[in-house]
């Protein structure tokens, strides 16, 4: 649970996707994430999963750890298969069983969402998976910039989100510890009817608010004292490059959308 | 203080962070579908804008959800669910803290949160109806849930969902604020004036 909360999913590693900046990859799944809606046919559907598998043999993620970022939507994509199974009655009736009858259009609709499904979860996983939380709260500042001129305050915000990052895997020990402190006192949080255990949680918020409070307080004063004074002018410590590699990502994405928009009907 | 613009930001962060934590730990209620789930946090939200204001409450929600799709992603690629939460969460205590507001006391508190409760569960009725649900069936390309189907999922499943959460929510939070009243009042005068 612990070492989950410091890094997310982020699985470190010296791929070609790995080593891309930030920026690119955060604009490469906005990007795709639309591009996805282009395809029509059997021809773009398969275009987008061989893309797919591609960017996957390229980041070099084992395929285990993207399986495991499907488990919660497994369902939801059975469901929707099946939903396209059983009720869209277009094209040719392929099987007939009793009251079960399958046609073409619905068999090739139930794929079509299968691989619009996998293509996203997989996409998105990959960006989580190979970026840290702390590169794509940067990489999010940088590309949210232009909207400074719409008075948007950017560099704040990134400033909380990383604030708040860095600050999850301290509160998880500082939750686990309070658990243990509560526990030595008799409480018991894990049994017992949902009434109780709810009921066990309040004891557990209120240290957890008085000492975020009072963290604030010596976080913003240690931050003065070190010449803190917003983002105006602030140099940072995590440089971001674009690289060749990055304009190269992009041009691949660009090359995918061509082909798309030319395969589709 | 000079400081306190600072401190403020820094102790939004914090409760975020604590928000998103909570929220890992959701259940959902046993009669109602998978996908509604109930989890606290809403509390430290509800913090949040009492003791720093509504924006603060609102940067809270914000922040928890982009965290929680950097962290676990979303089924559907598009962060339909959180910006689905993230509405939910601000209808909910928006109300809470005006009526507090108005009237700081227990009984204050009490009557926000009947107050945020119905505007959370009327609200996303209504959002569920005439956006959340169709973006979703159109995602998943299914034929639309629509008519008769639709009102009564959102009469039978959605509204009363949301009074229970509501509810829930409100206990815990009275429990807390029974005793963090001194505390709670103390970080207002703090960060409010």
């Amino acid at each position: 649970m612990m070492e989950k909360m410091i890094f997310g999913r982020f699985m470190p590693g010296d791929s070609f996707v790995h080593k891309l900046d930030p920026r690119s990859k955060l604009l490469f799944v906005f990007a795709f994430i639309i591009i996805v809606f282009l395809a029509n046919n059997p021809v773009t559907y398969a275009a987008l999963f061989v893309f797919t598998l591609l960017v996957i043999f390229v980041s070099r993620i084992k395929l285990y750890f993207l399986i495991n970022g499907l488990k919660p939507v497994i369902i939801l994509m059975a469901f929707t298969f099946l939903l396209h199974i059983f009720f869209t009655k277009e094209g040719e009736l392929l099987y007939h069983w009793k009251f079960i009858s399958i046609y073409e259009e619905g068999l090739k609709q139930g794929i079509f969402i299968s691989i619009r499904f996998l293509v996203l979860v997989f996409m998105t996983s990959i960006l989580t998976l190979t970026t840290s939380p702390i590169s794509i709260t940067d990489g999010l500042e940088v590309l949210l910039n232009p909207f400074k001129k719409l008075k948007l305050p950017v560099h704040e915000l990134a400033l909380m989100m990383s604030i708040s990052l860095r600050f999850i895997p301290t509160l998880m020990d500082e939750t686990d510890k309070i658990m243990k402190a509560q526990m030595a006192r008799g409480s018991d949080l894990s049994t017992g009817p949902i009434k109780e255990r709810v009921k066990a949680v309040v004891p557990l918020l209120v240290p957890l608010f008085v000492s975020a409070f009072k963290r604030a307080e010596d976080l913003a004063t240690a931050m003065e004292v070190r010449g803190y004074r917003g983002g105006e002018g602030r140099t940072r410590y995590r440089q971001l490059k674009w690289d060749s590699k990055d304009t190269l990502a992009i041009l691949l994405l660009v090359a995918m959308t061509a082909l798309l928009i030319t395969l589709r009907s | 203080m000079k400081n306190m613009k600072l401190q403020k930001r820094i102790a939004i962060a914090m409760l975020s962070s604590i928000s998103f934590v909570l929220m890992l730990f959701n259940f959902p209620l046993p009669p109602f579908p998978a996908f509604l789930e109930v989890d606290f946090s809403d509390v430290p939200a509800l913090i949040a804008a009492i003791t720093m204001g509504p924006l603060a409450g609102i940067l809270v929600e914000l922040f928890k959800n982009v965290l929680d799709w950097i962290f676990s992603g979303s089924p559907t690629g598009m962060p339909v669910g959180h910006i689905a939460n993230f509405t939910t969460g601000v209808l909910f205590i928006l109300p809470v803290y005006f009526v507090y507001k108005r009237l700081s006391s227990t009984k204050g508190l009490t009557t926000g949160f009947v107050v945020g409760t119905l505007s959370m569960a009327v609200g996303m009725s209504l959002l569920n109806y005439v956006l959340f649900l169709p973006m979703y069936t159109y995602f998943l390309n299914v034929p639309a849930t629509t008519g008769t189907a639709l009102t009564k999922m959102i009469v039978l499943g959605i509204l009363p969902f949301n009074i229970i959460k509501g509810f829930i929510v409100m206990i815990i939070f009275m429990i807390l604020f029974n005793s963090m009243k001194k505390w709670i009042e103390k970080q207002r005068m703090h960060y409010l004036n």
